[in-house]
């Protein structure tokens, strides 16, 4: 059974231009457990749910304000309990990349110097 | 009306995941041709784990700007993971190694030096060490991240350049084991299978992996194959540790570190008591071996040999949750299963008796004849992106050269010399020194220069400590090839700045036999080259410092080729052309131009290019689906066992004795320490470590502790523990989790801090057989110091 479902969030197109990047993902479900974690998806502003289907596949498009921010919501929505995969398909980030190039966003900024 | 910028990219995206589902969304794709957001499509190959998944690079106006997963490819069906999901900002990422740095004593800072300057000061030290001392006072000591055409001109160089066979790589860490037991049990490297039968098995038998976080998208596949068919298709999960793999599992053993010998022996025990075994694969294509001498014993003899692994005792050494009743139980699963797949990774390989961990596998799948059949395989997993690829069959290891041809061999090394034209006897007739004796002998003073690539051993080796005095050392000149400054680089004498992945062209080849293309896509930063280019400009003032011809004979073929394919091209040309012609890696039908046309490349064997179109072979060994099969045969059975290591043209069962850790708890030291992986990071984070996201998911390493322990020892979340072996101690936050069995903490390995960086710890005993050490176990005392502490996450930076 293939479900087109928009997301409760922001929804498409709604975010400002400049906020990237934005991740394609298929989320792995148990198929017994799909409505609570449906339920669950629902509830994060960030996410829009596309389809989902009886085999247990939710399609979702993630937009954040950076990458890091995709990463620990993709983390955090691995633990919730129903969830046992989540992978990307597409990835955009060419704002964050132009971000890297110009000084203006150093992945990982908090280290110590090296002893020597 | 046409899409916004923003609503394109949306829609670009969920039509893309929902087709890797099969899922048909009411989208209006035509508006998705309105818009190119990449002025090209690169593909290639994630070099995050041994996988091999393909995905292309999005480029636009001359850098990365998107990836996405390729649906077409039989490895990965479009799907990527959270290390594949952000490596594109490691091309751009500002710590990147830009310009060569010297310094003539490690105590000094390093400065920039020219490419001229570099490649000058590292020839002359390397041809005056060779001058001086000899050709055992050189080494190479490589990477399963490097590509093949890298690894297999360095070792061309070293060997046949400069007269040694000190040529090693870290797989040697990882999946020595795996070689031993492939080529003792069934003749031949490498698996006999593919992923493909992870859609026709019906029991999957995991043991010692954590599939889910180390292979994530390969775990994928199991779960879906499980979920399609949960009451057909049964998964057991055989580890000490409770993972993220043991989620889908019917059935996790959990059993003391090191007992995991004693287990397999006991599940063929029931086979045999049982009768489950395959009498007619038996007869037809297995012989038992016993001992150092390989000798030929009866099947009686076997069962004589097996009636001491009985359920019962193998319950009472194995412990945890090990009953007689479920050692029955997954045996007959295992033997009953229509197809039966077996997993591992590092928890078998990662042994003192590693080789015989794989050996007692593969026995399960002999006796049974889980084997050659759709579903059927005993299949070790990977580590790294190009372990099988360039080290195992490019001639990455001391012993081994290109196209799995063993040094010793006379005949085969001079085969070697023949096809690359230099005089016999030019690679000496000795194997070089193994990893563990290779910077032993770093320690003792007799390797005066060694180069290093793509790998950083002061972090990755076990008792790591005593290895970096060996580094440390100022008579050893040290050379890092890399893109980051690591714990390595900090040892260093002469640091050069090499090209990322899709900043150069090469090849690598995955688990399961199969080569994939990537190519350049972006130009690397500042003047970091690839290492194609490096070794040929080093080899050629080598060449002149030596006043030696054969050295310039080695990269004589590459001359005035361009870096960033042309050069690559022609050495995975000699490679394949020559070097893999008749041998089981035959890989003659997979030119560039061939692995271009398809979406996932070729398994070998592939010996013509209509064979490699077709994508190559699937089944090593059986007719019909395996050229070489057909070649080699010798009767009319559909199964030709033609690996080059049994002239008996059989399988053997080996004879292996239960043995236990190299160091087991004791009073003093009364628990197992194991190491292992976490999702967010690859190896030793020099890469995923500077990647914020992963950083910060994973800031730093965690000793994990079983409640009942923490309980006992008073101690909680977050607080700070010693963790203390015989070699030296970590302080680690703690992680009070149900993962680990009592008795038995946990410790990811990528923490490059001092005080957490657990190699420090680890024991450096290693498999007598396959030289790879048993990092998986040692023995340690844990005790509370404090309470929690806030901590930094850390990252070498030069």
């Amino acid at each position: 059974m293939c479900v087109f479902k928009k997301g409760r969030g922001k929804g498409p197109g709604l975010l400002q231009e400049a906020n990237m990047p934005i991740g394609g993902f298929v989320i792995h479900v148990w198929p017994a457990k799909k409505p609570q974690v449906l339920k669950e998806l629902a509830r994060e502003e960030r996410l829009s749910v596309y389809a989902h289907d009886d085999k247990g596949h939710v399609v979702v498009v993630i937009e954040t304000e950076t990458s890091e921010e995709m990463a620990h919501l993709v983390r955090s929505l691995s633990l919730i309990e129903g969830i046992f995969t989540i992978n990307l398909a597409y990835l955009y980030g060419e704002d964050e990349v132009e971000k890297i190039e110009s000084g203006a966003y150093k992945p990982q900024t908090v280290f110590g110097k090296a002893f020597r | 009306m046409g899409l916004s910028r923003r609503e394109f990219l949306k829609t670009t995206a969920a039509l893309t995941a929902a087709a890797l589902a099969g899922i048909d969304l009411p989208l209006k794709g035509e508006d998705l041709a309105q818009a190119a957001e990449v002025d090209g499509w690169f593909r290639g190959t994630c070099r995050f784990c041994g996988v091999g998944c393909r995905v292309e690079l999005g480029v636009k106006n001359g850098r990365p700007v998107a990836i996405r997963g390729v649906p077409q490819s039989r490895t990965n069906m479009g799907y990527l993971c959270m290390k594949g999901m952000l490596f594109y900002q490691l091309m751009r990422h500002p710590d990147r190694l830009k310009r060569p740095l010297y310094r003539a004593r490690k105590t000094d800072q390093f400065r920039e030096i020219s490419w001229e300057e570099a490649l000058d000061i590292a020839a002359e030290k390397f041809a005056q060490a060779l001058k001086t001392y000899g050709p055992a006072s050189v080494a190479y000591y490589g990477s399963g991240q490097a590509l093949t055409e890298e690894t297999y001109l360095f070792q061309k160089v070293m060997r046949a350049g400069l007269r040694t066979n000190n040529v090693e790589g870290n797989p040697r860490l990882c999946m020595a084991s795996a070689v031993g037991g492939y080529i003792t049990s069934f003749g031949a490297d490498e698996p006999i299978g593919s992923y493909a039968d992870i859609e026709q098995a019906f029991c999957f038998f995991i043991i010692g992996s954590n599939m889910a976080e180390a292979h994530p998208v390969l775990f994928r596949r199991v779960m879906r194959r499980k979920l399609d068919n949960p009451d057909k298709v049964f998964v057991i999960n055989a580890d000490p540790r409770v993972s993220p793999t043991s989620r889908i599992a019917d059935i996790h053993l959990q059993f003391e570190p090191g007992t995991d010998l004693a287990l397999l022996n006991a599940m063929a025990y029931v086979i045999l008591e049982e009768k489950l075994y395959n009498e007619d694969f038996i007869k037809n294509y297995c012989a038992f071996r016993l001992g150092k001498q390989k000798k030929r014993v009866s099947f009686e003899e076997y069962k004589k040999f097996i009636a001491v692994y009985t359920p019962e005792r193998a319950a009472d050494i194995c412990k945890g949750n090990i009953t007689p009743e479920i050692i029955r139980l997954v045996a007959r699963k295992f033997a009953t299963s229509p197809a039966t797949m077996s997993f591992w990774t590092m928890g078998i390989n990662q042994r003192i008796r590693g080789v015989w961990a794989n050996n007692l596998i593969h026995n399960l799948h002999l006796l049974t004849g889980q084997l050659c059949r759709p579903g059927a395989d005993s299949f070790s997993l990977t580590g790294q992106p190009n372990a099988c690829g360039g080290v195992r069959e490019g001639g990455g290891l001391c012993h081994i050269l290109p196209g799995h041809r063993p040094v010793k061999v006379d005949k085969l090394r001079h085969q070697v010399e023949d096809l690359w034209g230099v005089p016999r006897g030019r690679i000496p007739a000795k194997p070089g020194y193994h990893t563990m004796a290779m910077f032993s002998a770093v320690n003792q003073g007799k390797i005066k220069a060694i180069w290093i690539n793509c790998t950083s051993p002061a972090q990755s080796l076990p008792n790591a400590d005593k290895y970096r005095k060996g580094l440390a050392r100022e008579d050893v000149f040290v050379v890092v090839t890399d893109i980051f400054p690591t714990k390595t680089t900090e040892l260093a004498n002469l640091v050069l700045p090499t090209a990322f992945h899709f900043e150069k062209t090469g090849v690598y080849g995955c688990t399961e036999r199969r080569s994939q293309l990537t190519v350049k896509a972006v130009d690397p930063p500042g003047e970091a080259k690839p290492e194609v280019w490096i070794v040929r400009e080093w080899a050629l003032k080598l060449a002149d410092k030596l006043k030696d011809p054969v050295v310039k004979k080695c990269v004589e073929p590459f001359l005035g080729l361009e870096e960033g394919y042309a050069l690559p091209k022609a050495i995975w040309d000699e490679y394949t052309q020559k070097l893999t012609a008749g041998r089981d890696n035959d890989l003659r039908g997979a030119p560039y131009e061939v692995l271009k046309k398809l979406p996932d490349g070729v398994q070998w064997p592939a010996p013509t290019k209509e064979w490699a179109l077709r994508g190559g072979t699937y089944k090593k060994f059986v007719r019909g689906l395996d050229p070489l099969a057909d070649i080699h045969a010798v009767d009319e059975r559909p199964y030709q066992f033609y690996g080059p290591a049994h002239k008996d043209r059989k399988l053997w069962i080996w004879l292996r004795p239960h043995k236990g850790p190299a160091e087991e708890p004791d009073a003093e030291y009364p628990f197992y320490l194991s190491t292992g992986r976490v999702i967010d990071h690859w190896h030793t984070s020099s890469m995923t470590g500077r990647i914020k996201e992963l950083m910060r998911a994973n800031p730093y390493a965690y000793v994990e502790i079983n409640p009942k322990d923490a309980k006992r020892l008073g101690i909680g979340p977050g607080d700070m523990v010693l963790v203390e072996t015989r070699r030296g101690r970590n302080i680690l936050p703690a992680k009070v989790y149900e993962g680990p069995m009592e008795k038995m903490v946990f410790v990811y390995w990528h923490d490059m801090a001092e005080e957490r960086m657990i190699n420090r710890v680890t024991k450096d005993a290693f498999d007598p057989g396959s030289k790879e050490p048993e990092f998986k176990i040692c023995a340690c005392k844990i005790r509370r110091l404090s309470g929690p502490k806030p901590l930094k996450p850390y990252i070498v930076r030069l």
